[in-house]
Parts: structure tokens; sequence; C-alpha cells
């Protein structure tokens, strides 16, 4: 456990009313939800239903157009923040960006591993490049990070000598290798080979034993039912259903919900 | 544009200096000739103007001016200036005196100072050796008459009807009547004979003189006021016999056979004699021209590249405009934009920071290309990666982007630097001591064209070969980390 917990359910978490268009498709047209301290919650819906922005949007790679998102102690309302000509935001709301940021790690469904690093570099290029810590100290953390995710004896091998699935737990590693209080998980598994699957999985069940609080999205339903603590179903850029796995995923109460779940069980 | 500064500071010794303000029309009252008197002159060129085995220059115009500069106690710094191009460098205040066989032609008259004759000639019509038809000037209408543009016997030989054809050196136009390319030349007769002694050339033959006697002179800037002291020594050293002497020594029987003596060399020997100085000028000159124009040329280019990919309309626009307008002009023309034409504009390179600067700013339109293209190739998931742990855009690119885009780019870049290799000796034509012109130099008394200029073929494609092996470990090192 990284951080002591006096409260277990305090919400780390508080999402309100995000929203996010592309030119004119409202992507995220209205979410809210929260994220217990500790808890893992995981996000399930059709594909276009905007789950994946929404996941970027508490990473700030897509910068929501509305909404306020609190993780931790950094409070952003995006109503206030505007990119300038270019893209570029104002310094303090760059520098608020980039403190929101820091609190969350992102595992991509494609991993996105720098190609010409080591396994041991990817890991240790955000400590050492970017928060700026002692090399050797950097290097203790991620081989025992490493370990951590069954890549021992891997550590010096660069990304295309491995699996994809030791190539996802790598990126696991290098996200968790800045200590945020959030990690986010899009579609960990989708890219995977089946036989894959269940190392990278084991990995995700190990941290949310271990008290992680994340938000995966995820079409793995016999996972999402094991480890979640909360399940949203999204659905056309708003939260159709929010529950524990029993509520949403067995005894679904919108029509919509239903139909999705059991295309998923038919596939 | 900090790249920009950087290449204005590096452009030369003097750096950016004001060129001469415009002469006004009327002379300033007596103008002394400068202590140092920059002289502009071919090198190849002989009698008049050329090297000797050694790399100095020497011949008939070279001899004189340093006899009259030694008698007015000046200092005579000859430049070395491709004909086509003396008067520009006049002009644009690169040298300040021509001594080069210049005829006083009314247009001439016009608009520089002239000194009085030093040496008069008549103009000969040359032929092939087999040539039939052509007996004297009045027969060259209708022929094609090989001629430097900008010399007065081209006027002569287009007055006659001839059809010009442009080359540049009297000894390459010879060259080209014995191949039957243009069917006659009109020069001067003191340099043809020349010719003809030094090589025992018997392909082309002297048919008849033209009427006219041409005198030769030295020409000034406008209004430059040394005309005076140069006449009174014109005019000192043909009382004393000085000017005789010079006449005789280029142009008596007997010198014209100590000239084919020292001719005689065999063409092993004349190349071999060149190898080391050309060497040098590699190492001195073509090397350094071509590793800071290439190091230069690549900063240039990422900053066009990044410009080039900006949100910002206006950045992204003058990128274009910038690799739009270096890729669509000649080298050729950027080089002479840069040394003969910004000095009109006050700003005035040496040669070599001339080179340096039109060179990487070339090297940049051709690489911008390249290196954008190779960032574009760099998966945007890269980036978000980067992004995602709290990268900066400066640090994403230095530490992600750029490391995967080099593998990309570096095929491509080895082409432009091998270009490069090889433009460097177009710089020849902006006063560059390089090693192409040290060959040319060498070329023009001994006529030695074949061995010469394959030997500098040689040298560059031997450092093609080398900088190609250099590539291949470089390539194979960017790749490790890729599937093999």
């Amino acid at each position: 456990m990284t951080t002591p917990q006096s409260s277990p359910r305090t919400p780390l978490v508080e999402v309100t009313s995000m929203a996010k268009r592309f030119g004119d498709h409202e992507v995220i047209k209205d979410v809210s939800f929260e994220v217990g301290k500790g808890t893992v919650t995981v996000v399930i819906g059709p594909s276009g239903s905007g789950k994946t922005t929404l996941l970027r949007g508490l990473n700030a790679l897509e910068l929501p157009d509305s909404g306020a998102v609190r993780i931790g102690d950094v409070d952003v309302d995006f109503g206030q923040i505007h990119p300038g000509r270019g893209g570029r935001l104002a310094k303090p709301d760059r520098e608020l960006v980039r403190r929101y940021r820091a609190q969350s790690g992102m595992v991509f469904q494609s991993h996105n591993l720098f190609p010409h690093r080591t396994a041991l570099q990817n890991v240790t290029e955000g400590p050492i490049v970017v928060q700026h810590r002692p090399a050797a100290e950097a290097d203790d953390q991620a081989r025992k990070l490493l370990e951590k995710v069954g890549l021992t004896g891997h550590v010096d091998k660069y990304p295309y000598q491995l699996s994809g699935g030791q190539q996802q737990r790598v990126g696991i590693a290098r996200a968790l290798a800045l200590e945020p209080e959030l990690l986010l998980l899009d579609e960990p598994t989708s890219a995977l080979d089946p036989e894959l699957v269940g190392g990278v999985l084991a990995v995700i069940r190990a941290l949310a034993q271990e008290g992680r609080t994340m938000v995966i999205v995820t079409h793995e339903i016999r996972f999402a039912r094991q480890v979640a603590d909360q399940v949203l179903f999204i659905d056309e850029g708003l939260v159709v259903e929010r529950g524990t796995p029993e509520q949403v995923l067995e005894h679904p109460t919108k029509e919509r919900t239903r139909t999705f779940l059991q295309r998923l069980l038919e596939a | 544009m900090a790249v920009f500064a950087v290449l204005l500071a590096l452009a030369g010794p003097a750096g950016v200096a004001r060129a001469a303000a415009p002469q006004p029309a009327h002379p300033a009252p007596a103008a002394a000739v400068p202590k140092v008197l920059r002289v502009g002159t071919e090198g190849v060129y002989p009698p008049f103007s050329y090297h000797d085995g050694n790399g100095n220059f020497t011949g008939y115009d070279v001899e004189l001016i340093q006899q009259i500069g030694k008698r007015l106690g000046v200092q005579v710094q000859l430049v070395q200036t491709p004909f086509d191009s003396m008067f520009a460098a006049l002009e644009s205040g690169r040298i300040d005196l021509v001594a080069n066989e210049i005829s006083p032609t009314p247009e001439r008259k016009a608009k520089y100072d002239l000194s009085a004759p030093y040496i008069s000639t008549t103009g000969v019509v040359v032929v092939a050796s087999g040539n039939k038809d052509i007996t004297s000037l009045a027969d060259i209408k209708g022929k094609r008459a090989g001629q430097s543009l900008t010399s007065n016997w081209s006027q002569v030989a287009k007055k006659a009807g001839a059809t010009i054809v442009p080359i540049q050196d009297m000894d390459k136009a010879m060259t080209a009547l014995a191949q039957n390319r243009v069917q006659v030349v009109v020069n001067d007769e003191l340099a043809v004979r020349n010719y003809l002694n030094t090589t025992g050339n018997k392909q082309v033959k002297i048919v008849s003189t033209t009427s006219d006697k041409t005198d030769s002179v030295f020409a000034a800037r406008k209004g430059s006021g040394y005309m005076p002291q140069i006449n009174a020594q014109i005019a000192a050293m043909r009382s004393d016999g000085a000017l005789q002497q010079l006449y005789d020594k280029y142009f008596g029987t007997k010198a014209q056979q100590q000239e084919k003596q020292a001719g005689n060399r065999s063409s092993w020997q004349i190349v071999r004699d060149n190898l080391w100085p050309m060497l040098l000028a590699t190492l001195r000159t073509t090397i350094p021209l071509t590793a800071i124009s290439f190091v230069l040329g690549l900063a240039i280019a990422l900053l066009i590249a990044l410009m080039r990919r900006s949100t910002i309309a206006i950045v992204s626009w003058l990128a274009r405009a910038y690799i739009s307008i270096i890729r669509g002009t000649p080298l050729l023309v950027q080089l002479f934009i840069v040394f003969y034409g910004l000095p009109q504009l006050g700003l005035k390179f040496s040669p070599f920071g001339a080179a340096i600067l039109a060179l990487s700013l070339n090297v940049g339109g051709y690489a911008a290309e390249v290196i954008r293209s190779a960032i574009a190739a760099v998966p945007q998931g890269q980036w978000e990666a980067a992004e995602t742990i709290g990268m900066d855009y400066r640090t994403t690119l230095r530490r992600v982007v750029l490391p995967q885009a080099a593998r990309i780019a570096v095929p491509p870049l080895g082409n432009t630097l091998v270009s490069l290799v090889k433009d460097t000796s177009l710089t020849s034509v902006i006063l560059v001591a390089d090693l192409f012109q040290k060959a040319q130099n060498a070329a023009a008394p001994t006529f030695e064209y074949m061995g010469l200029y394959t030997a500098a073929a040689a040298y560059y494609w031997v450092i093609c070969f080398v900088l190609n092996a250099l590539q291949g470990r470089l390539e194979k090192r960017l790749n490790r980390y890729v599937v093999r």
C-alpha cells in the first residue's frame, strides 16, 4: 500500500458534469461519479460510447470542455481552462494541468513503450527525467516494480524482444514508477493474444488486492466481476448505470445495459 | 531566428561589415590607391593571369600590377575571380581593381575608371585544323563561336554574325573547337599563341587576324581616383624599359621556348605534382565547409521542421515558404545572391562565410522536409506516453521523438550530406579556394584536364565513400532496438 488510509471509502476522485466534444460530436455529455480511495472502478460500454475519452480526461490527454474533476488535493474546473492559439495553455493553467496529470498514471491499450529504451529505462525515464530523482534510487525502484509484474530477467531487453503481455506489464510498471494516487488502464488486454491476457489480468488483480485505486476500461466482464468495487456503464456520452458489479452486471435495470451485456456474452 | 544570428556571427573573420558607400558621381578629390590594393584576376588565363607550378599567381597582367604596386609602395592582394563575375566583384567592393586584359569598351568607359593602355594586341580567328571554310573574320557569319559572354571578343564575333556559344575559359573553348562543338573561336592573339606554344596542340590553327587592335587597361569603380597614380607608373615603366622587359618575358620567342620546356612534364607528373596541394585544399576548405554547413543546416532544418508542424498558421506558412524558395531555386543562384547580392544591401561576407551561409540555408531547406516527415512517422502514442509521464514538449522531442525520428531520417540525410560534399565544388565561383578551384588552377596553364579533374573526382569520391561507410555504422547502431 502506498498511502495510509484512515478512511478507505473517502472519495479520491470526484468527477462532476464532465463534457467533451470533438467538432460537432459530443463524445461525453454529462458524466459524474466518484471513486473511493483504494477501490477499483471498471468502465464498460459499447465502442464509441466515450469511455476512453473519459479516461483520457482524467489524465488530461484530452482537456474536457466543461465540468470539474478533483483527484486527491488537485481540483480542476475545466470550464475555466481554455487553450489559446495553437492549443497552448496560459502558464498558470499549464502548471495546474501538470499537477492534475501527475495524480494519475496511464496504461495504454497499445502500451506505447519507448522502443529505443530497455524495459528498465522505460520505467526509470519518468522518475529520472521528470521527477529528477537520483538514478540509483530510480533504478532500484524500477527493478522492484518489474519484479512485481513478473519480469525479473527481462529488465535489459528492448520492447521488441518482449511478448505483447510482457510489454503491457512494463507499461504498468512505468505508470507505477511515478507513484500516482490513481492508476488508469485503457483496455489493457484488448490488443493481446488470448493466451497472454491472463498474465496481465493477474498483475492488475494483485494491484487491486494491495489497495491501488484504479479506473479500468475493459471488455473482460468476468474480470470486472472479480476486481471491481464499482461498475460504470456508459453509452452515448452518459452514465447509464452505476453500481456494484452485482447491481450492474447481474441485475441491470436499464434496457441498454442488458442489450450490451447480452451482446458481449454472445460474442 | 537565433540560428540565423549564429550564422551571421560565424560568417567570416570580419563578420558583417557595411559595404562601401555608393560612389558619388563626381570623383572624390584624389583618393589615393589604398595601402592594400585588392586586385581581381582570373588566374586561369595564361599567359596574362595564371598559377605557376607552386600554385602562386603569375602572368603578364599579374606581374605588371605587382610592379606598379611596388613602385607605388602599396601591397597588392590578388583575388582569384572568375571572369564572368569580375565586374560584380568590383561593384560589390570585393576587389578594388581588375587586372585581366580588360578592353576599354564604351560601356566600360561610362561605368568604370579605366587606366591608360598597358598592352595592345589584335584578335585572331581560330578554327579546327581541317577547316577550310573559314579563312577570315568575314567567313564566320552564321557559324557557332565559342566565346566568354562578358569578354569583348564575343562582341567582335557577334558583330561578324556568328552565333555565340558561351564557354567561360579560352582553353575550354579550344577543346570545344577541336571536338567540333563550335566552328570558330575569336580571341586574343597573344593568349592563343601562348596556348598553341604550351600545348603543341595541332588540332586548331590561326587563320586570320582581326583588323582592329585592342588595348588592355585596368578597371576600378567609378570615382576611385586611382588612375592618375597608376597611369603615371605605366608611363614610367614604358620609358624606363620595364614594360618592354615584361613583354619579352612573356611574349618573346625565347620566353615561349622556356614556357614550353616547363610545360613538358608528363601528364602523370602534372597530376602527381598537384595531388598534395589538392589534398590540402580538401582538408582545409572542402571538408570544413561541408562539416560546418551540414551541422548548421541540420539546426536550421530542425527549426524549420518544427515551425512547419506548428498549429499557428503564420509560423507554419513561413516554414513552407522557406522550404519552397530554397528547393525551387538553384544553389548556384543562391550562392551568387549571398555573395554578390547581399553586399548591395550592406551585408558583406568573406567567401568562406558566404559559402557557409548559402550552403547551410540550402541544407536547411532540403533536410527540413526529411526531418519533418521523420517526426511525423513517430507514432502519436509516443507523444502521449511522454505526456502522461509528465514530459514537456522539449523533453519529449529530445528524449522520445527525435531519437526515433533519427533512425528514420538518417538514410535520406546521408544523401543530403553526400550531395553537399559535391555541391561545395560550386563555391569556387564565389572565390572559395576549394579542391575544385585548385584543380582548375592547375589545369589552366597545363591543359591537363583529364588527369587533374579525374584526380579531383577521386578525392570527392573518397570523401563520399567514407561518409557512406560511417552512415552504415550509424544506421546499424540506431536500428539496434528494432526487430531484425
